[in-house]
């Protein structure tokens, strides 16, 4: 086996003093992340954080029982589903009861056949086990319970 | 991501950081107590938080944790003598007790009260189970000892190794709850382990690559679900707990041994890793045992007469790019313990987490972040107590189990992630 004879073509480089010479470059433009409050409890949450200031994040209520639209947090616009998911990183679900159910199936399954990304918070709340119940199929990730600050450091973490 | 003041908030534990006392709450692991087998025995070194300390066992068997340094001097008191009931300073003979008090200076009239004025910084130094554990908070605050299960069970039914980890306690306690990477990473042991292999679990994780995450809040900290799918109907559970601020535990796997981890920070750099198994209801094998001392399981090998793994960076962690190709080994390193460290200290004393790029199955990475940092600040700022002090947060287990698929994680596990003697582990 060839034994490394330089200090960086070993696993000592991984020290404090090698750390400081690993290149320095840009981030990759944040994520394109889609927010979407599944019932009237989630849409104080939503409506809440959609007011920090975000790079690609869009954040929206239901605008059909069933989420085929939804609605634009802010501009009130509603917009078709599917266009809203186009070239989309990340989808997060945000529940507090579990009247959104059938939206959740919709939007998981759109997310399913794009390969998006799908994550739920379920916010706390007397409601909080009919909310996990609806939201568990269709999310990759559950963070339950949570509340905005979980939401804002899940979208902050993920560069939203 | 994080911003650069909570990277540095959450990872740095000396005296006077906010995360260091928020650590100063907590009874932690400070050495085996195999490290000091006898009474007079040889002093240890100990860091512990960026503290330098000596750790020694006097002639009455009473365990002492002090300042490294002599009072006089400054020199180290390992090259001291341990007799007589006390430590004494190799260079001048000054002789202090178990609690840090000099007793002896022989430089001084006997009748003198010089050496009651001069007093070590001492921490105490408890043997509950095979660990030595110590407090280096303020008395006042000093909680119950500790409760966790693998040192509360009968001596035979548990193990505890330690392993020396070249990186900051926060990048190696979050491949704790990581669930994500054992996917990859691991994949090539849970059939050859005698530790793991042979549980019907095995199959489930093998049959369903993808899981699904459920990060759930704990009152000590963190349940960390991944859920597989099982038979029609139901899920595979394995649930993580995670006690604050630095205690996890690995799901079961069949009738083996549970175990888990405390990520001990030694300075802001290096850490002890405590490996532990046990089993709830019964002794450990001769077999089992043979395989943990060997570096099976989640154990590792180490240097003999130290806590270094023999893989470790000064050789490229025995890298075998031939068992990698043949898939042996997912990343060619051989055990789990040395597969996890090997790539946490490939990132560096302390990570950068400015320039990390999460993704959203880093759910409890992220939460546990979130909880450390709130803690430590409501510490400092309102002195409010952190979570996982109480004895009933550490009276927990991690559990693998097959739930209904419309049964919720937390109702299904409840009973089973609660440790009581007598009862054996939930596991498949």
């Amino acid at each position: 086996m060839a034994r490394p004879v330089l200090l960086n073509s070993c696993a000592r480089a991984a020290t404090a003093a090698e750390a400081r010479f690993r290149i320095g470059y840009p981030l990759v433009p944040s994520r394109a992340t889609r927010v979407v409050a599944l019932d009237d409890v989630a849409a104080s949450a939503v409506r809440a954080v959609a007011g920090h200031a975000w790079h690609h994040s869009r954040f929206y209520l239901l605008g059909s029982p069933d989420g085929l639209h939804l609605e634009r947090v802010g501009s009130g616009e509603s917009v078709p589903l599917a266009p809203e998911l186009d070239g989309v990183d990340a989808v997060v679900m945000v529940a507090g009861t579990a009247d959104g159910a059938s939206a959740a199936a919709t939007i998981g399954a759109s997310c399913t056949v794009r390969g998006v990304m799908t994550a739920g918070l379920v916010l706390d709340d007397d409601e909080t086990r009919d909310a996990l119940a609806a939201l568990r199929p269709y999310a990759r990730v559950l963070m339950v319970p949570a509340d905005v600050e979980d939401l804002v450091e899940l979208l902050r973490a993920i560069r939203a | 991501m994080l911003r650069t003041e909570i990277n540095e908030l959450l990872t740095q534990t000396g005296p006077g950081t906010r995360m260091g006392d928020l650590f100063r709450r907590y009874w932690m692991p400070a050495l085996l107590a195999e490290e000091l087998p006898d009474d007079d025995c040889a002093p240890v070194r100990v860091k512990i938080l960026s503290e330098r300390l000596v750790a020694f066992r006097d002639s009455q068997g009473r365990y002492g944790l002090v300042d490294e340094f002599c009072a006089h001097r400054g020199v180290s008191l390992w090259f001291g003598r341990n007799e007589d009931s006390g430590l004494r300073c190799a260079y001048h003979g000054w002789k202090y007790d178990y609690t840090g008090q000099c007793v002896e200076v022989p430089s001084e009239p006997e009748t003198g009260n010089f050496a009651a004025n001069v007093k070590l910084r001492s921490y105490p130094l408890v043997k509950v189970g095979d660990v030595l554990w110590t407090y280096l908070g303020d008395p006042e605050h000093q909680p119950p000892l500790p409760e966790w299960e693998f040192v509360r069970v009968p001596g035979e039914q548990t193990y505890t190794s330690k392993r020396w980890q070249e990186c900051n306690w926060l990048q190696a306690l979050e491949g704790g709850i990581d669930s994500s990477h054992v996917t990859f990473l691991h994949s090539g042991n849970l059939n050859t382990d005698p530790l793991f292999k042979g549980s019907k679990g095995n199959e489930y994780n093998k049959n369903d690559v993808k899981p699904f995450f459920e990060v759930a809040e704990n009152e000590g900290g963190l349940l960390i679900g991944a859920r597989r799918n099982a038979e029609e109907g139901h899920y595979y559970w394995r649930v993580t707990p995670w006690v604050m601020p630095n205690f996890t535990m690995v799901p079961p796997r069949g009738d083996h041994p549970v175990h888990g981890h405390f990520w001990v920070p030694i300075d802001d750099e290096n850490c002890w890793v405590y490996t532990f198994d046990y089993h709830p209801v019964r002794a450990l094998t001769t077999a089992e045992v043979d395989a943990m001392k060997a570096g099976l399981g989640v154990h590792n090998e180490n240097i003999p007469g130290t806590y270094r793994p023999v893989a470790n960076k000064d050789n490229d962690y025995l890298m075998d790019r031939d068992a990698q190709r043949r898939g042996e080994m997912y990343s060619g390193i051989k055990g789990i313990a040395i597969q996890d460290s090997s790539l946490q200290e490939s990132m560096g004393p302390i990570v950068d987490r400015t320039k990390e790029r999460l993704v959203a199955t880093d759910a409890g990475i992220i939460k546990a972040r979130q909880r450390l940092r709130k803690a430590a600040l409501a510490l400092a700022e309102q002195g409010t107590p952190p979570p996982g002090l109480a004895p009933e947060h550490q009276r927990i287990r991690s559990a693998s189990i097959v739930l209904p698929a419309d049964q919720s994680m937390l109702d299904g596990v409840r009973d089973a992630v609660v440790a009581r003697p007598g009862v054996a582990q939930t596991t498949v």
